[in-house]
């Protein structure tokens, strides 16, 4: 009875926390920190997916390594996750503006537009490469080609032109994920205070001066974070791409992601599957590294 | 006419362009999906077909198997979504009210781990439940989705927490109620749109899943539709593009109904959690 009071006089700024975490770091370590380590012992091992491992082994580290299809992945990973973090913030950053603009200046339809471009967020993966492979259908009644048609333009060959199947992966990632990134930046833009502007509009500057002064360097944060965010989802995308192209014409658009469940899922190449799944988890880590980084510097600037 | 009203007319006819682009691959679905396959053939030059036919759907709908991929999906993804927000409850609530070393660390571990794809953790969670004969249950997906929808959970609970007064924790626990009971009976009524925004969100980011449930599931009837619609297009011919069209709208529509009909709340949560993140 005597312990009871000293409880009770706790406030409920104080206490144990762990029982309350345990759920929370029991999960972390079960379905991430053990998977984690599990594939580093694969990525040295000789497994497959139907045999065991049967010792150590750098094999599956070199053949992939030393896989001319790597290279090849790599760069178009690369191409892949560049073009789109800047096609995406761009695009997300053009939208928050606007409809913080339309909100202020009391322009109609500015729901239904942020709506519009939310609703292809929600789409699942699988579902935006099946509709934009019916878009991108070469044939003379697909979309866009009967669409370019009817203006005497095209046709083009959307997905079976190595190239031009890159950039018909870029629009369709770029339909479904410039959301997240409008959300951040329509928030980022709503916490700079009204008072600047209104500073800004007494000293009579013009809209671009005011976007050069106020509105982009109070985002830069958000715009690096949302950098980071933004290339970590793109490098792990890989369901739009494989419904739309399958990673082809050849290896056109099989970014790294995709190659690796190819390896694991399709070749039944574990040990191989597992040092690719280990780049992949490199990169995502490096980019992640970047945001604490850029996170601490945020009590300095 | 005014800048600024030039500036209405620059930024509608913007809209437009963009309202257009984003507008396009929904329109063209629905249009699609109401064809006759003579019409398909039309291509864009007849937009609203001249007998439009939800014939599609029914013929993707009589296929009982596509009800229960539907059905399949609903449950994985509730059960999944309720699982994450258990899962994250307790520890929001910690990160929330009771100040402790490592705290940051924890907030940004599970930010990190959100960085890893599950490509990578089901390669030998496969193997795992493969060797448990956990493979082929919906349990097994469940408890996946739980983990991969939690963190984000946290965070959005974490911001939830923070915006409920401490002052009523106080009073409560002055009347000698435990925090348990404080959580329970007090916190979590009163968090109870911030719980509807967290579980709506990842409810609908586990109907879009498409490896796990491809991976963990071998059985044709267990799939969720992410994974069937994936199956049906690898069978069907160009002859059957509207009935592609439908099955992916079917797949489809679920989720942007939901979204669409809850978006205010939801978009309030994730950027109150997007400016305090």
């Amino acid at each position: 009875m005597t312990a009871a009071p000293a409880l009770r006089e706790r406030p409920p700024g104080q206490g144990q926390p762990w029982p309350w975490l345990l759920p929370a770091v029991a999960v972390l370590a079960v379905f991430y920190a053990i998977p984690v380590l599990d594939v580093v012992r694969l990525a040295f091992s000789d497994a497959t997916l139907i045999a065991p491992a049967t010792g150590l082994s750098l094999d599956a580290v070199r053949s992939i390594l030393g896989d001319p299809a790597l290279r090849k992945v790599l760069a178009t990973t690369v191409i892949f996750v560049a073009v789109n973090v800047v096609a995406l913030q761009l695009a997300g950053l053009s939208i928050a503006l606007l409809i913080v603009r339309g909100e202020r200046r009391g322009l109609k339809g500015m729901a239904a537009f942020r709506t519009l471009v939310l609703a292809a967020w929600v789409v699942p993966g699988i579902a935006n490469g099946l509709i934009w492979g019916l878009l991108f259908d070469e044939a003379p009644y697909g979309t866009l080609n009967s669409l370019l048609g009817s203006v005497a333009l095209g046709p083009v060959a959307w997905l079976s032109d190595p190239k031009m199947a890159l950039v018909s992966a870029v629009i369709a990632n770029l339909w479904q994920g410039t959301a997240f990134s409008m959300i951040v930046f329509y928030a980022a833009r709503r916490g700079i205070p009204p008072v600047l502007y209104e500073v800004a509009e007494l000293d009579a500057a013009g809209p671009w001066r005011t976007f050069r002064s106020i509105t982009l360097p109070l985002m830069r944060r958000a715009i690096a974070v949302n950098s980071v965010l933004v290339s970590v989802q793109t490098l792990n995308t890989f369901d739009s791409i494989l419904a739309l192209t399958g990673g082809g014409p050849g290896r056109a658009t099989e970014v790294l992601a995709l190659f690796t469940f190819n390896t694991v899922f399709y070749n039944l190449d574990l040990a191989g599957g597992a040092v690719l799944a280990l780049l992949l988890f490199a990169a995502g880590i490096t980019l992640t590294l970047l945001i604490g980084w850029i996170g601490r510097d945020r009590g300095t600037s | 006419m005014s800048a600024a009203r030039w500036g209405d007319v620059a930024s509608y006819a913007l809209f437009a362009l963009l309202a257009a682009f984003f507008l396009l691959p929904f329109a063209w679905l629905v249009s699609l999906a109401i064809r006759t396959p003579a019409e398909v053939y039309l291509g864009a030059a007849r937009f609203i077909p001249e007998a439009p036919t939800l014939d599609n759907f029914s013929a993707v709908l009589s296929d009982r198997a596509f009800l229960s991929y539907l059905w399949n999906g609903l449950k994985l993804s509730a059960g999944g979504g309720a699982l994450a927000i258990a899962l994250a409850i307790p520890a929001a609530y910690a990160c929330s009210r009771i100040p402790f070393r490592g705290q940051g660390a924890v907030l940004v571990g599970l930010l990190a781990v959100q960085m890893i794809s599950p490509l990578v953790i089901l390669v030998p969670l496969y193997r795992w439940m493969s060797t448990l004969d956990l493979l082929n249950l919906h349990l097994s997906v469940i408890a996946v989705y739980g983990a991969i929808g939690m963190p984000l959970a946290v965070w959005l609970l974490k911001v939830t927490f923070d915006a409920i007064p401490v002052e009523l924790e106080e009073a409560a626990q002055i009347d000698g109620a435990s925090r348990w009971l404080i959580l329970g009976r007090i916190v979590l009524p009163l968090a109870r749109s911030g719980l509807a925004s967290a579980f709506v969100l990842t409810m609908v980011m586990n109907w879009s899943q498409f490896l796990v449930p491809f991976i963990l599931l071998e059985r044709d009837q267990d799939w969720p539709i992410s994974v069937a619609i994936f199956n049906f297009a690898g069978s069907v011919s160009a002859s059957t593009t509207q009935l592609l069209a439908a099955a992916c709208l079917i797949a489809v529509l679920p989720a942007v109904l939901v979204f669409v009909a809850l978006q205010r709340m939801i978009v309030t949560a994730l950027i109150s959690g997007a400016v305090k993140g």
